[in-house]
Formats: C-alpha cells, sequence, structure tokens
C-alpha cells in the first residue's frame, strides 16, 4: 500500500507563548517545533500499516519554512517513514488553508496515493479544514474523526470508526481515501538513534508551493492576543460539604450565571 | 442591500441542532434580519424538516432530498450546497461548529472558491471586509483573520453566538438540483451506529455544561459520583487521561490535547490535578469551576471557583443542591 502522510511543524506543546511587539504574528519563546500531535499518531497509524502490510511504502510531506519544515520530515523518517518531501513556502507568514491544502494536493497529486493520512486537527491554529480541502482538490473522499482504521486485504475496503457527537460510527471505504485522524496512541515509537544519524542523509524533495489563485476568497491573520492570565479560583470558604454546595450553586447562578 | 447568509443546517434526532440555531442567529446578526438568512438542509427527512428554520424567522430553506447523503463522505453534499449558494448569490456559508460543520467546511471552500475558518467565536462586517476572532493554541491565544471580500465559510464555535430568537413563520422550501455527485466521491459509507454511552445527554463538544472526573475518583466505580452529578446538571460528562488510559470510562470521553475540546458555559473538574496537557482542551470554558484535595494543584490556577475539599463529600453534597434548586 502506498501512503502519504501530512505533517505539520508546530510549536511544541509546552512552549510559551509571546506576541509579536506589532501583535501580528505569535513567537513562540522557545522555538522547538516538533510534529503536532494528532500528526505524531498520524505517522504511527501510518507505519503500523505499513508493517501489517509488506511491500508498504510512507511518503511524508510538509510545508512550511526552513528549517523546521525539514527537521519535523527527517523526524518523520527517523520513525519509520521511506522518503519526504517539502513544500517550500519561504518565510511569507500565516498563509490561508486552503492555500495550504492547495498547494499540498499539487505536490501530492503525482505520488502514488491509496490512503493520504491526516491530523484532525493541528494544536496551532486548530483549523481542521486542510484534510477535506486536500481532498477536494485531489477528488478523493475524505472521512474525518477516525479512529481504529485498518485495511480488510480479503474485501480490498478500509474499515474504520468515527468518534462524533452520537457515538461511534463503523464505516468502510474502498482506497484511494483521505482520512484526518483523531485517535492518539499512548505512546507512539519514538525515533532511536542509529535511524535519527541515518534520516539526516536521506534525501528529501524540496518543491515550490503552486502559484496563488486569484479571486477566491482567502484571509490572513492579522493579531493575536493573550487572554489576560487567570488571576486564580476564587475559593469557597465553608464548615461542612452542605455549606460548600450551597455557596456554590448560589456563586454560579447570581454572580457567574451559569447555572441552568 | 444586505448580503444573504446560507446557514446549512444539521439535524440531531430529527430537530436542528443547538448549533444550527446558533448558526442561525449568527447569520440573522451579520445579514440585518433572520429574513436574510437562507437554510440549508440535506438528507431523507429534509422536506419535512425544513421548516423547522421557520420557527426563528427563516423565510427560505433550501434542500435536497437525498437519503443517500446520509452515512456518506461530505462530499456527497458538497455540490448541492455550492448550487444553492451560487442560485441564492450569497458570499456567506455558515455551519456548525460541529463535526459535521467542521467536516464539510474545507470541503465545500475548496470547492466553491472560498476561504474558510473554524472555531469561530466572533464576526463582524466593515464595509465588505469579515473580521473573526477564534481561539488558537487550546484557548492560550485568540487570533483575529481579515477577509477582504470574496466568499466564507465560517463554522461557528458551539456557544460562542446566543441562539436564534424564536419569531415563527412560513418558509418556502427550494429544491436544488444538483449535478449528479461521482461514485468514488461517495465510496466511503456507514456501516453502523453504537451511541455513545450516556447517549441521550448532550454530545461532549457541543454541551453547555461539562463535569469532568479524574484521577482523584481512585477507582471506576466511584465515577458514578461524577456522572450523577452529570444527570442532575443536564451536563455531559468528560474524563482526563488518566481515568481513560485506565479504562474506567471510554477514550470518547477524554478532554484535552490528545482528546476532545470542548467550550462549554459550565466546565466542572473534579479530582483533576489541571496538566497542560488537560488544560488546552477546556481553557476556554466561559465558567470553570475546581474541586480538589490539593490546594495547590495547577487547576486552581485556571479555575474561576474553586472548592478545596474531598470529593467524595463535596460531590454528593453538590449533586443533591443542585437537584433541591432545581426541583428535582
Ligand atoms: C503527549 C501527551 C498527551 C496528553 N493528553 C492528555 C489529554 O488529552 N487529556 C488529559 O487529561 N491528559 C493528557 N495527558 C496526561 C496529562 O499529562 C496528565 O497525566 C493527566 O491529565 C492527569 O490526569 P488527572 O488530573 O486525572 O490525574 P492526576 O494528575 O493524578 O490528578 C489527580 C488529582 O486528584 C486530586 N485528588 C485526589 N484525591 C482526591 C479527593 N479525595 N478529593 C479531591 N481531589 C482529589 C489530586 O489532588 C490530584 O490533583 C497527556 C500527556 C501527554 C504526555
Ligand atoms: N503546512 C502543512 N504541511 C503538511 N500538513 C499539514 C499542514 N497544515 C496542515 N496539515 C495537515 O492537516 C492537518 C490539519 O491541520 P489544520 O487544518 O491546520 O488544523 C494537520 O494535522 C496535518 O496533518
Amino acid at each position: 500500500m502506498e501512503i502519504v502522510v501530512c505533517v505539520k511543524p508546530v510549536p511544541e506543546g509546552e512552549t510559551r507563548l509571546r506576541a509579536s511587539a506589532d501583535g501580528a504574528s505569535l513567537d513562540p519563546e522557545a522555538v522547538k517545533f516538533v510534529l503536532a500531535g494528532y500528526d505524531e499518531s498520524a505517522v504511527e497509524q501510518a507505519l503500523l500499516l505499513k508493517e501489517s502490510l509488506p511491500g508498504s511504502k510512507v511518503h511524508a510531506v510538509s510545508l512550511g519554512p526552513a528549517p523546521r519544515t525539514e527537521e519535523v520530515l527527517r523526524a518523520a523518517i527517523a520513525l519509520g517513514c521511506d522518503a519526504a518531501t517539502w513544500v517550500d513556502s519561504g518565510p511569507a507568514a500565516s498563509p490561508d488553508p486552503i492555500d495550504v491544502a492547495r498547494a499540498l494536493a499539487a505536490a501530492l497529486a503525482p505520488l502514488p496515493h491509496d490512503l493520504v493520512l491526516l491530523g484532525k486537527q493541528a494544536g496551532d491554529d486548530e483549523e481542521g479544514l486542510v484534510p477535506a480541502a486536500l481532498a477536494e482538490f485531489l477528488g478523493v473522499p475524505d472521512v474525518g474523526h477516525v479512529v481504529d482504521l485498518r485495511w480488510d486485504a480479503g474485501r480490498s475496503r478500509f474499515t474504520f470508526r468515527r468518534a462524533v457527537e452520537a457515538g461511534q460510527e463503523t464505516w468502510e471505504a474502498p482506497a484511494p481515501l483521505v482520512v484526518a485522524l483523531q485517535q492518539a496512541w499512548n505512546d507512539p515509537r519514538t525515533a532511536k538513534l542509529p535511524a535519527i544519524l541515518k534520516s539526516r542523509k536521506v534525501p528529501i524533495a524540496r518543491v515550490p508551493p503552486v502559484a496563488l489563485v486569484p479571486g477566491v476568497g482567502r484571509s490572513q491573520s492579522v493579531r493575536f492576543e493573550l487572554p489576560p492570565p487567570r488571576s486564580g479560583a476564587r475559593l469557597v470558604d465553608f464548615q461542612t460539604p452542605e455549606q460548600a454546595a450551597e455557596k456554590l450553586v448560589k456563586l454560579l447562578r447570581e454572580e457567574a450565571k451559569v447555572f441552568p | 442591500m444586505t448580503e444573504r447568509v446560507l446557514v446549512v443546517g444539521e439535524l440531531l434526532t430529527d430537530r436542528l441542532s443547538g448549533s444550527t440555531v446558533e448558526a442561525i442567529g449568527a447569520g440573522a446578526r451579520l445579514a440585518g434580519g433572520a429574513s436574510s438568512v437562507v437554510g440549508f438542509l440535506a438528507g431523507a427527512t429534509a422536506r419535512s424538516r425544513a421548516p423547522e428554520f421557520g420557527r426563528y424567522g427563516v423565510t427560505e430553506v433550501a434542500i435536497l432530498e437525498d437519503p443517500a447523503c446520509e452515512g456518506a463522505p461530505v462530499a456527497a453534499l458538497v455540490t448541492a450546497v455550492v448550487a444553492a449558494a451560487t442560485e441564492l448569490g450569497t458570499e456567506t456559508i455558515l455551519l456548525a461548529g460541529t463535526s459535521f460543520g467542521r467536516d464539510l467546511a474545507g470541503r465545500l471552500a475548496a470547492r466553491w472558491g472560498a476561504t474558510a475558518a473554524t472555531g469561530v467565536t466572533e464576526i463582524t462586517r466593515v464595509g465588505s471586509t469579515l473580521e473573526l476572532r477564534r481561539p488558537v493554541f487550546g484557548g492560550r491565544a485568540t487570533e483575529t483573520r481579515r477577509i477582504e471580500g470574496g466568499r466564507a465559510v465560517l463554522a461557528l464555535r458551539p456557544h460562542a453566538f446566543p441562539s436564534a430568537t424564536e419569531a415563527p413563520c412560513e418558509t418556502r422550501l427550494r429544491p436544488i438540483v444538483a449535478p449528479a455527485v461521482p461514485e468514488l466521491l461517495r465510496a466511503a459509507h456507514r456501516t453502523g451506529l453504537e451511541a455513545s454511552p450516556g447517549g441521550a445527554g448532550p454530545g461532549l463538544a457541543e454541551a453547555a455544561v461539562v463535569v469532568s472526573g479524574g484521577r482523584g475518583l481512585r477507582a471506576p466505580e466511584n465515577f458514578r459520583l461524577v456522572e450523577e452529578l452529570a444527570a442532575a446538571l443536564g451536563a455531559a460528562v468528560g474524563a482526563s487521561r488518566a481515568v481513560t488510559d485506565a479504562g474506567w470510562r471510554p477514550s470518547s470521553l477524554q478532554v484535552g490535547q490528545t482528546g476532545k475540546a470542548v467550550s462549554p458555559q459550565l466546565y466542572i473538574a473534579v479530582g483533576i490535578s489541571g496538566a497542560i496537557q488537560h488544560l488546552v482542551g477546556m481553557m476556554s470554558s466561559r465558567v470553570i469551576v475546581a474541586i480538589n484535595s490539593d490546594a495547590s494543584a495547577p487547576i486552581f490556577k485556571v479555575a474561576d471557583y474553586g472548592v478545596v475539599g474531598d470529593l467524595f463529600q463535596i460531590l454528593p453534597a453538590l449533586t443533591n443542591e443542585v437537584r433541591r434548586v432545581r426541583g428535582q
């Protein structure tokens, strides 16, 4: 099976955030970029499928500026991806998410792809738009909120579940398919040192993004604000549990006005 | 002339979902009145359910009466939504912020030549420019995006906008005749559905009130204390990863970085320490209450109200008090 996995470099979860002087962008103080949380799971899922289906290949694709994009692609190779393509977006900030999908689709279209795996949403912009838009540009169906993805070789079908509001749905689909993964593994594999060293020598294909299509709607990020730090909880003082309950309910009803 | 806004409706057990009603309200404000909002509804019951839009003053609803778009990928719908938007000459489509709306947004925008944004909490229009605000980085920052003209597909964050006011009116139905969707694009299909545990309650992502339990509950059987409070409040139940990893409750209830992001009006964290991976999933809730025996637990830094105490004593008392004031 030919699998493509799209990974996005995002600031590491613990990074403290700070707005730039003009407020127009966000400067992560510590500039450690890592695979977005769900993308780590997408890579893990791709590698599990590859291991269960001999002859499979996993190709990682990422769009972004140097050097972070190349770094996360090397990390994906060190984990076990076979090849990588870097769509070099140049230094331009905050591209429109649909333009990102269009550029990824152009880079991906020539690669064989029975399955394209993405994260449900990236931990930075949290748009969750790229997977479905990418599928549209590729002309392939897409499904989101996917967990437990498997390949049923006998029937040549993917089987999976979707975690949505109403509950867990079971689904099936033939290849090709674009999947936005919602699943998180507790312990996705970590790269071993020899693999990390070897990944430095694997060539990464570098392609320019496609030219912007004129006349389509486009959004631009203009400002980031950090909320004032919460001042900390107002503690309810009480003698008995009953009194604590009574005071809390009163505060929620009369002060916070949230009590239904 | 004011611009018309298309609101794609979602049915939950045969009614418009709460998020759809919020989208109608947001659309009415954006377009200068509910009569400038046009509804869209697809599915086997589209015709019989479309008048639901009329409860909120929406006079026209585009319908796609096609049972095949249920349990099919969103691609099966996109052609019809685009056809409706083109017929009506609208530039803006609003969607509920549920998994349905989020899945539809990207594909719809790509097909329609639009930009898109999800998790939107505010929309303002200045001339032909739309300005949006939305939380990013798990609620640790708020982003403002600007759309300078052109088409836009916006999925709204649940509870960020007030529901549309009731103003019953007659609705005109406009059946949409859309070109057939290629077989390839509808090749995936649903084969079954297991309703969520506690299925009758609101879904985690859409609930106005969420009560979540953590490792402080000590054992799976104690988790019912959380469920009882949730039931008394009509709330959804959530859990920390410590709970779902231990298998006390299914992972579909996990809130946080690797679980669901929630933003209810009220979030009650019980026996949860407040690790950053949990906080990013709930920090944008409007009001946060923490119940924890350790006064130095980080959850108290983000909470609005705190009770430092033993959950095994506080929780039953709180459930009783809630039942009492709600007359249960
Ligand atoms: C990559 C990664 C992703 C993660 N993703 C998530 C995620 O999505 N969601 C998530 O929740 N976690 C996530 N985690 C785990 C997270 O770091 C914490 O380990 C987890 O949230 C802790 O759960 P907890 O608060 O229930 O348990 P603990 O941290 O053990 O806290 C239990 C709390 O209960 C209190 N307590 C104990 N007894 C009582 C009592 N009798 N009365 C009142 N209070 C009591 C204690 O004081 C303590 O504060 C992730 C971790 C990693 C590394
Ligand atoms: N710049 C990018 N390069 C590669 N993949 C991306 C990029 N942006 C988004 N994705 C993929 O799309 C998913 C959803 O991202 P988003 O739509 O930005 O929330 C991510 O988890 C990635 O799998």
